[in-house]
């Protein structure tokens, strides 16, 4: 579930890099219901763009190295959570690469692979199982996943029946119990209780304690420099600044601050 | 930590993975369809059932077929072709929805993509050798004995499980971009059923039909083989080593043509999602 190497190229970024992205671009479909042809399909990862598409992300390249916390960085529709599914693995470059070296424990739409009619019992093996989980390592961690969603007595009732703050908190207790070198976060954490989110935040705190690479996307300033050491700007689907968080978080502040307008530029994704 | 970090899952082999995760999504399949369903198991083989008897008695007592082709018990003949075919539909069927229905997870997991499809023929295939006990009482019930054939099964089986998962792999992907298709394959279907050796034999098929050699273009279908290939536990006479051959290669052949279809595809797909 991770080396997403799809690509020709794999520039080894350092010896240490658990993650390298190099000259990473995707584009998207301006308009869903443009004219499509055969062709269109089968030829993919041709460099030049067609009319009424737009690059969602071009020309982007980083190393993370193992035990860095990174803040992603950027308005709505810069491209941060298409980075983000693309190292997770969930979507695949049209050019550049993303090469994983280690397991990804993504905290994207995660109750994605819940079944609404199958017990929590039974979702806890099928989703924690996907995510590469065997039998018995999830037996060996099935009471700590319980625990920590605080959802005792509701092992063997339908996970339809949960409360929409029950599933999400059983969920994201999976995902955090997987085990994997890296963790990748997109604004999961805004859902659940104020109690649940702080008992959240320190699960990854602890996490990143023990040596964990987080990749991180947020709008909160607070989560980002609470997290994060590095951050990366996006804007307009380009990587502008690479830097310590405050200083990215600073430039962003500049460009979009509380008395300069917006700018128009860049359109959304 | 604990000892269940002793394996990491990535240390696993990629072909130990995908069999981990195909085993997942298969069971998750069918417990889906049993805990939902009082009558799981039946609903799987009502349906090719109740089409056998349907066929029986237009067939049979209506139209007084004969037995030209020796198939005889009809009853029983009906059955074990109409078992297989629906393993072939329903995996055609269900790989044609496979995306916007799976979209959730396939969002949200990143799996070898050809799992999603891999998992409906597993589970449906599964499915299908689970209905052979209706196959069984219905050959005690018409007193006829399988022949040594019938040890050609796993044969037929494997080249099932190839042919359909080289179909679904062309279908999932199409649909998501031609809505349209959905419901074209649903017409493929019916059509290939008619054409396919489901309600009778293949040795009835005329050689030409006016001008247009119809035989061949029949024989040409890779699911002939197969059913030969099943039929041959209770009618040796239908065992066809050319159609076999035929079925084998086709096989093999839409297979490499889903595999190339479906990995250049799949970053289009994803981006749908």
């Amino acid at each position: 579930m991770v080396a997403i190497d799809q690509t020709q190229t794999t520039r080894s970024g350092g010896a240490d890099a658990v993650i390298s992205v190099s000259g990473l671009g995707i584009r998207f479909k301006r308009n869903k219901r443009a004219r499509r042809t055969f062709k269109d399909l089968f030829a993919s990862r041709q460099r030049r763009t067609r009319p009424g598409e737009f690059w969602a992300l071009r020309n982007v390249s980083f190393d993370i190295r193992q035990g860095e916390a990174i803040g992603v960085v950027g308005r709505n529709g810069q491209g941060k959570s298409t980075l983000l599914k693309m190292i997770a693995g969930v979507l695949i470059p049209d050019e550049g690469s993303v090469t994983v070296r280690q397991g990804v424990a993504p905290l994207i739409e995660i109750t994605g692979g819940f079944v609404d009619d199958l017990t929590v019992r039974d979702n806890v093996y099928l989703t924690a199982g996907l995510h590469g989980m065997t039998k018995r390592q999830i037996d060996a961690k099935f009471d700590e996943i319980v625990e920590f969603a605080e959802i005792p007595g509701f092992l063997d009732t339908p996970y339809k029946h949960l409360s929409s703050g029950m599933k999400v908190r059983i969920a994201f207790s999976v995902i955090t119990q997987l085990d994997e070198p890296i963790l990748i976060v997109d604004e999961v954490l805004a859902v659940g209780d104020k109690a649940f989110r702080e008992k959240c935040y320190e699960r990854i705190e602890q996490m990143l304690a023990n040596g964990r690479t987080m990749f991180f996307v947020s709008h909160s300033e607070r989560d980002l420099k609470r997290f994060c050491a590095r951050g990366l700007y996006l804007k307009a689907g380009e990587l502008v600044m690479d830097g310590p968080i405050d200083d990215v978080i600073d430039r962003y502040n500049d460009d979009y601050g509380m008395n300069t307008l917006p700018p128009v530029e860049g359109d959304a994704a | 930590m604990t000892a269940s970090t002793a394996v990491r899952p990535t240390e696993r082999t990629p072909f130990a993975k995908y069999r981990h995760s195909l085993w997942l999504l298969t069971k998750r399949d069918l417990s889906v369809r049993y805990t939902t369903n009082a009558l799981g198991y039946v609903w799987s083989i009502l349906d090719p059932l109740l089409m056998s008897l349907i066929y029986f008695f237009v067939f049979e007592v209506i139209m007084h077929r004969g037995n030209k082709a020796g198939e005889d018990p009809y009853i029983l003949y009906l059955m074990a072709g109409l078992l297989p075919w629906t393993w072939f539909n329903s995996t055609i069927t269900d790989a044609a929805r496979v995306f916007s229905k799976e979209a959730k997870l396939v969002r949200s997991v990143s799996l070898p993509r050809t799992l999603w499809v891999a998992r409906i023929v597993l589970s449906k295939g599964i499915e299908y050798v689970a209905s052979l006990a209706v196959l069984a009482i219905f050959a005690l019930a018409t007193w006829t004995a399988p022949t040594p054939y019938a040890a050609w099964f796993p044969l037929g089986l494997l080249l099932q499980a190839i042919l359909v998962f080289g179909l679904g792999l062309i279908v999932a992907p199409l649909t998501v971009f031609y809505k349209d298709l959905e419901r074209a394959i649903r017409l493929i279907l019916r059509v290939l059923f008619y054409a396919s050796a489901v309600l009778y034999s293949p040795m009835l098929w005329p050689s030409h039909l006016g001008p247009i050699p119809i035989r061949p273009l029949l024989e040409a279908n890779p699911l002939t083989g197969i059913m030969g290939i099943y039929r041959a536990a209770f009618w040796p006479q239908e065992l066809d080593w050319t159609h076999i051959l035929i079925s084998a290669i086709g096989s093999l052949v839409v297979l490499g043509i889903g595999l190339l279809v479906f990995r250049r595809s799949v970053p289009a797909v994803l981006k749908e999602m």
